[in-house]
């Protein structure tokens, strides 16, 4: 059973996350557990990942409880509880009025009931509640190991912003090329260039606009234009520092947030350096939820990933 | 063939932003004329537009700092260049905070327009942005059907209405139908006309004043109460109305009946010429 409630402008940091979320999927896992609620979801050609893990101090008062019966069957702890984006997207809307409107916001479910019940307790009395069914569906979750990662940068959100700015939205892919010396985000190549319509945009950013600057590997590597969205529309709500962790062309980049109330990773697979390589990105490596438990058996088999689905140069990532 | 220029002027780069985005609006794919002494936006591929045409053009040096071109030759000291007019656009937009602007005339891996920007930062390093927008340039074979329009002889000249006002009634009468009807005479009177099966709406627009006329002899004798109309597209007036972003320091609507619909307007140095063909 889950049980939470936020204020106001909790609400709008909730909300945000489930708008960057909404860029990488149509569908979304509430997975909550001792270490806080983590909202997840993962694209259909399991190219991109997002989680963002509210811990329980984030909110005004949460509490999630397993059911007191011990089950052989792992997976009956999780709430694996899964919601269409349709669904909660309209919920948390316009969410600069429900910042100033919205008093409490208490968020209840229970697994035995498919069903989440969120409700606003708003100014002037007014209570506005939400009855959304979910699917029962196991999270996945991304093996990814950011800190074993050559290339890590940390940057405020606004820089971010300025440079995705210079592309249209039509833009599929966008490349992230380091050396030492500076940075450079650019339009992808990988598209063949059409006369018609796709300009070629590119900005170099110095080091020292950078919080934190280590580059280990210089590398050049093209992802995903509308998940970097994501993360930004994201980072806005947080104001903290995005921290990108990256190695070599096919290896994924993680782009994560972290501040002590929240921990949010969007991890994208990146497009392969060899000349045979699909046109789309590698897949993440993604696995199975396990049920945490004490057992020390169980927190190595947390380790293994399943992979989802191969390609031929799928690059191992743990 | 060469060019290059600079923008090092706030004020003039926020100008010729928004001349650009004016031109974005009006035309989907443009003809940038670059001459010594001006720049234009032309909009002549009449079978393309349903007869709109449109020619924009301000002198370089109120915008440039820096400004140097080669034609296509001696003779014929002109640079005609196509492009679709929202790439452009877009890449000036970038350049909201920036220290200066350069275009040139590149070939990379085929001829470009290169907007490159030194961006304003917090930090001591500047950033630079550069964008390539991929360009044509027109032979000079095409060139005589790029040149600027006649005005031609009006029956009527008038000077329009607050545009934003125009805008919203003529936004409106689009739903009743496509077929609008202008009609002006020299006493500053303007009507624009819609009528469907049920319904018929006039918009009276009055003491408008009208511009000295250049041809005195042609409006000699004319009745100054007397309408000279034409009937053209809504679309396409819509269209024009949507891409005057700011109040125009002069605008002048000029009726050939039954032929066309001729728009003047002045923003401030730039001059913009819309015409709108009569529907047969």
């Amino acid at each position: 059973m889950l049980k939470c409630g936020m204020n106001g402008s909790q609400v709008k940091v909730f909300g945000k996350a489930i708008q960057a979320l909404s860029r990488i999927s149509d569908e979304l896992w509430l997975d909550p557990s001792e270490k806080g609620l983590a909202l997840r979801s993962v694209n259909s050609c399991r190219s991109a990942y997002g989680c963002v893990l509210f811990s329980p101090v984030f909110f005004q008062h949460y509490q999630w409880s397993t059911s007191v019966e011990m089950n052989n069957n792992d997976t009956m702890s999780n709430l694996n509880c899964k919601l269409g984006m349709k669904s909660i997207l309209p919920i948390f809307r316009c969410l600069n009025s429900l910042e100033r409107n919205v008093e409490k916001c208490t968020i209840f479910t229970k697994s035995d009931k498919c069903k989440v019940v969120i409700q606003f307790f708003c100014r002037h009395g007014v209570k506005r509640t939400h009855n959304v069914c979910f699917q029962e569906s196991q999270p996945l979750q991304v093996v990814f190991e950011k800190n074993m990662c050559t290339n890590t940068l940390m940057i405020q959100p606004r820089v971010l912003a300025e440079a995705i700015v210079l592309f249209t939205s039509s833009q599929e892919e966008v490349t992230l090329a380091v050396t030492p010396l500076n940075v450079c985000i650019k339009s992808s190549n990988e598209e063949s260039m059409d006369l018609t319509n796709s300009v070629y945009s590119e900005m170099f950013v110095g080091p020292d606009e950078f919080d934190f600057f280590q580059i280990g590997v210089d590398s050049e590597i093209t992802f995903c234009f509308k998940e970097l969205k994501g993360v930004l529309i994201f980072s806005e709500a947080t104001h903290a520092p995005i921290s990108i962790h990256f190695d070599i062309p096919g290896k994924p980049i993680a782009l994560s947030i972290d501040d002590m109330l929240l921990e949010a990773n969007f991890i994208l697979a990146t497009l392969a350096d060899e000349p045979s390589s699909e046109s789309s990105p590698q897949s993440l490596c993604l696995s199975q939820k396990r049920k945490r438990s004490n057992s020390k058996a169980d927190k190595k088999d947390q380790g293994r990933g399943v992979h989802l689905k191969k390609s031929n140069t799928q690059k191992a990532l743990s | 063939m060469k060019f290059r220029a600079k923008i090092a002027d706030a004020a003039c780069l926020n100008h010729f932003t928004r001349v650009s985005s004016m031109v974005a609006k009006l035309a989907k794919t443009c003809t940038v004329r670059i001459s010594p002494r001006q720049l234009n936006f032309i909009l002549a591929d009449k079978v393309a537009s349903g007869g709109v045409s449109m020619w924009c053009e301000l002198e370089q040096e109120n915008f440039f700092s820096e400004f140097q071109m080669e034609g296509v030759s001696a003779e014929n000291n002109e640079i005609y260049l196509e492009l679709t007019s929202e790439n452009l656009s877009r890449a000036l937009k970038t350049a909201q905070n920036a220290r200066a602007l350069k275009i040139k005339l590149t070939n990379k891996h085929f001829p470009c327009l290169t907007v490159s920007i030194e961006l304003l930062s917090v930090s001591s390093s500047s950033r630079v942005v550069t964008h390539d927008i991929p360009i044509k340039v027109i032979p000079r074979k095409l060139w005589k059907d790029l040149q600027e329009p006649v005005v031609p002889d009006s029956d009527v000249s008038i000077y329009l209405p607050v545009l934003k006002t125009v805008k919203s009634v003529v936004e409106r009468m689009k739903n009743i139908s496509n077929h609008l009807i202008v009609e002006a005479n020299l006493n500053g009177d303007l009507n624009l006309k819609i009528e469907s099966e049920l319904v018929c709406v006039t918009t009276h627009f009055k003491d408008l004043g009208n511009p000295p006329s250049a041809s005195a002899d042609a409006s000699h004798g004319r009745d100054p109460e007397q309408m000279a109309e034409v009937h053209v597209d809504i679309r396409k007036l819509l269209q024009f109305l949507a891409g005057q972003q700011s109040t125009p320091t002069k605008a002048v609507c000029r009726i050939v009946g039954d032929k066309v619909l001729h728009l003047d307007v002045l923003h401030e140095d730039v001059s913009l010429q819309y015409f709108i063909p009569a529907l047969s």
